[in-house]
């Protein structure tokens, strides 16, 4: 076992492998790869930027929810209705969703403050079953054009942007989207890793853990949810964004638009590991490698799922997650980062620094 | 007027099926403590499993009977494996799991069944289009009057069960205080699996008489009705049976007339919000439901 | 050979230890008392004795093994357990509570027999038959726990802290009840309790356990002498 000390030369070397790692991979995709696994990846930084939002609110506050796939219908719905029939440019649509997006989710949060657990999920599946039915109701089809939904959201050509280069058609939008995703993606991991490791986040912590000592211990519990379900919902909010830019379209029965949206994100983060800031990016790319992987389980066999699968009529992909999330609940409950850091501290260990030697920050 | 006794005689059927549902979600959260998420989906299963009898040439009465059984089954069974197991280590991987099961179920369906010619299931009860009756001036159709039966006499049979059986006596027991109840020489495990096994049967039975009027199966057969179910439950108190059974009666009488006078507002399309907003306006003004006692507050 | 025997009984929870080897002994128609402060162990032992954690070491009922028996086939064995607490079924009605004491027995006549005479024996519980236990006084529901366990007809009953947050003219009752069963229907009880000095009034012997082991036993004559024994735990 390799023990370093945080903060010294070896423990910025190995971040710096780290990074080098990550920069590599994301210059290697958008320039090597064909624009459909380029797309894929986009997607993945799509639910990524959803689940890390889940994240906040049940990975560290304990807070159930299944209503997420409103708040990205919000975004979606929002950043189409202002392109298409206010001419807004894509860029502002991003704040536009984010704000409408944190007061639903402000709203939201009410009901939170007063009932727990399987009654708040109840309240969050009621959301996101209702936020389509609202979408197709007759008396809203002049917003949300109702059960067609919103196509031909279209923006300017891909912006000039000197890291892309030359780039034009669908190609050049894939690679676009690439970039435009990341950033978000990145921005989003930013919020989310400051409010971890702020006053707020650890009033986070201290909700889910125990509620009621939080609350004797200074803990305005009312703020703290509110603001939390507020600020995930507008983050989740920025992946529906990113969705209808993506797709050009965005309809009620969408892509994470209905409940099964929400079942996918609450998928993803504990999959990749809940309470963890890294779990919903590992989450990600690992449902959207097995989603491609068993699509086409159903019209041809290949390897070993085909064996197992070849009888079925469709894809097998959805119950291989129920089952993946099954087992992770019992072997992995922090999920594929939990199981990686068990690993890995078997091979290094970064000691904290002793007490009052500077400024430490807890891990 | 006979308008409003055709959306009550439709209302009390398909509310019937909502409450058999509904008592499925008590029976468990009584017995065990959980939201079965997956009761919906364990439903639709079941009937797919009947109708799959059926096609084998069973009789369809006995196939539903047989769809019952294996229903008890398979909720006993998930329960003793997948439920026990997790929530030994948290609760909240209890909602997880079923969640993972509502996934799996679902996509089980569709492998084993989506690519045939839509199903369909016949009715338990004579449907023809002149098979009802008039009653003030109303049409009630048998299959409807039939639905309503067969649901209210299996309730009242569950009712029996918990009242006057040594059984019923236990899962009652189990349900107040399992650890008193094991003191007492009660098979613990063996209610806890049959709570499960129980409301999976019921479920069975309430996606049989659903699918018989629907007609059509698919794997989204049973959703909209959980919603109802959930939203019955948690009218009633999630641990009042009656409750239950009384709010999904009500809930299937209220979206009919609710979509029936205001179809400019709420019509055919928008009847599920009915539930839905039922569910919001329960839990923020009054969570334990209008018969239950359960402490859902936070102290 | 004793009713109940223990050796090296061994028992706690998740990784920590609590019970580290206990010996004790239950003769057929004896009171014994575990005294001791808390956290010596003494629910523990309960709990150990009647199945309800894991354990290691020997428990034997009349020379059967019971060690890995669980809870609910020792009811069948003559064991009932009377927890800490009460734990009696709030929501259901007395007579429900009895009759899920009777639940491994089949004999029907027999069993409404026994309701009325425990009903007998504790005529409070009768006025409220069908009341919710849930509304019952501390000192009732303590009855009632005694009266669900006694359904069982055990030849060995455990009882854990019946005095705990009752008044000491209700204790005093419930103690006479054990001794008045004791006396005529030859039950065997083990008794833990904190209360050192009502439990030593009705004991035959008793086991002083500190921190998971026992560090004393004798009849409640020589522990009642015993001084030390006496300024630790009688404020002598």
């Amino acid at each position: 076992m390799w023990k370093i000390r945080e903060g010294s030369a070896q423990h910025w070397l190995l971040r710096s492998i780290g990074i080098a790692i990550i920069a590599l991979v994301v210059v290697w995709v958008p320039t090597q790869m064909s624009s459909s696994r380029i797309g894929q990846f986009s997607d993945a930084f799509i639910l990524m930027i959803a689940a890390m939002s889940l994240n906040l609110v049940l990975g560290f506050t304990g807070q159930i929810s299944i209503g997420h796939s409103a708040f990205f219908g919000i975004g979606g719905y929002t950043a189409a209705i202002l392109i298409k029939d206010h001419g807004w440019s894509p860029g502002y649509t991003f704040y536009a969703a984010a704000v409408v997006a944190f007061v639903v989710g402000c709203l939201v949060a009410l009901p939170a403050l007063r009932i727990r657990g399987i009654y708040l999920a109840l309240v969050t599946l009621a959301v996101a079953v209702l936020f389509p039915t609202l979408v197709k109701w007759k008396k809203l089809a002049w917003l949300t054009e109702g059960a067609k939904g919103i196509d031909s959201v279209r923006y300017e050509e891909v912006p000039v942007w000197p890291i892309l280069g030359e780039l034009k058609g669908r190609e050049g939008r894939a690679v676009f989207m690439f970039w435009l995703a990341l950033i978000v993606v990145a921005v989003t991991y930013l919020v989310c890793r400051g409010i971890v490791k702020s006053r707020f986040g650890r009033a986070l912590v201290a909700i889910r853990d125990n509620e009621t000592a939080a609350a004797v211990m200074g803990v305005n519990l009312t703020t703290t949810k509110v603001l939390v379900f507020g600020v995930s919902a507008a983050l989740c909010s920025l992946a529906g964004v990113l969705s209808t830019l993506k797709t050009g379209v965005v309809t009620p029965e969408g892509q994470y638009v209905t409940l099964l949206g929400s079942i996918v994100f609450l998928l993803v983060m504990v999959v990749g590991g809940a309470g963890t800031l890294w779990g919903p990016i590992v989450g990600g790319l690992v449902y959207v490698w097995l989603d491609s992987t068993t699509r086409d389980i159903g019209t041809e066999s290949g390897g070993v799922l085909g064996a197992i699968f070849g009888w079925a009529d469709q894809s097998p992909a959805t119950l291989i997650l129920g089952v993946a999330l099954v087992l992770i609940m019992f072997l992995a409950p922090y999920g594929l980062v939990g199981l990686f850091r068990k690993l890995w501290r078997k091979v290094v260990v970064v000691l904290p620094k002793p007490a009052g030697s500077g400024s430490s920050s807890p891990s | 007027m006979e308008r409003f006794f055709q959306y009550v005689f439709d209302g009390l059927s398909f509310g019937a099926i909502y409450a058999l549902l509904a008592l499925g979600l008590v029976v468990v959260f009584r017995g065990t403590g959980h939201l079965n998420f997956a009761q919906g989906e364990m439903a639709m299963i079941c009937t797919f499993v009947v109708w799959q009898f059926h096609d084998w040439g069973v009789p369809l009465v006995l196939a539903v009977v047989l769809g019952m059984v294996v229903g008890f089954a398979l909720g006993a069974g998930v329960e003793a494996t997948v439920i026990r197991g997790v929530a030994k280590k948290s609760q909240a991987g209890v909602f997880v799991v079923s969640i993972a099961l509502f996934l799996g179920l679902n996509s089980l369906a569709a492998m084993v069944w989506g690519n045939l010619p839509p199903e369909q299931l016949p009715s338990l009860f004579p449907d023809e289009p002149d098979d009802f009756q008039r009653i003030f001036g109303a049409v009630w159709r048998y299959e409807y009057i039939g639905v309503l039966v067969v649901a209210l006499v299996l309730m009242g049979l569950l009712f029996l069960l918990f009242a006057k059986t040594k059984f019923g006596l236990a899962m009652r027991a189990v349900a107040s205080n399992p650890e008193s109840a094991k003191l007492a020489g009660i098979p613990t495990s063996l209610v806890l699996a049959s709570s499960w096994g129980i409301a999976s049967a019921m479920g069975a039975l309430s996606g049989s008489l659903w699918g018989g009027i629907v007609g059509e199966l698919g794997a989204g057969l049973m959703f909209t009705v959980f919603i109802y179910a959930s939203a019955a439950a948690t009218l009633g108190g999630f641990d009042s049976p009656g409750g239950a059974v009384i709010a999904g009666l009500s809930i299937g009488v209220g979206e009919q007339l609710l979509a029936g006078y205001f179809p400019g507002w709420i019509g055919q399309e928008m009847k599920l919000s009915v539930a839905l907003l039922t569910i919001f306006v329960v839990l923020l003004f009054k969570p334990s439901g209008l018969f239950g006692s359960a402490k859902v507050e936070r102290v | 050979m004793s009713l109940l025997k223990v050796r090296g009984l061994t028992a706690g929870y998740g990784a920590v230890e609590v019970l580290h080897g206990i010996d004790l002994d239950v003769e057929d128609g004896e009171i014994v008392v575990i005294l001791g402060a808390n956290g010596a162990g003494k629910t523990t032992t309960m709990r150990a004795v009647s199945g309800m954690i894991a354990r290691t070491g020997t428990v034997e009922l009349s020379g059967v093994d019971i060690a890995r028996t669980g809870a609910e086939k020792l009811v069948r064995l003559g064991i009932a357990h009377v927890p800490q607490g009460r734990g009696t079924f709030a929501e259901l009605s007395v007579i429900d509570n009895l009759r899920t004491g009777a639940y491994s027995r089949t004999a029907r006549a027999e069993v409404d027999a026994d309701i009325d005479r425990w009903f007998g024996v504790f005529p409070r519980l009768a006025e409220r038959r069908d009341q919710r236990a849930g509304s019952l006084s501390g000192g009732e529901q303590q009855m009632l726990a005694i009266a669900r366990a006694l359904m069982s007809r055990p030849r060995l009953l455990l009882c854990d802290e019946p005095s705990l947050g009752l008044a000491p003219l209700i204790t005093q009752e419930v103690f006479d009840v054990l001794r008045r069963l004791n006396s005529d229907d030859g039950l065997s009880v083990l008794l833990v309790e904190q209360n050192a000095n009502l439990a030593l009034r009705v004991a035959s012997r008793v086991y002083l356990l500190e921190t998971g082991t026992v560090v004393a036993s004798g009849t409640a004559a020589e522990i009642s002498s015993d001084d030390s024994i006496r300024k630790a735990y009688l404020g002598a």
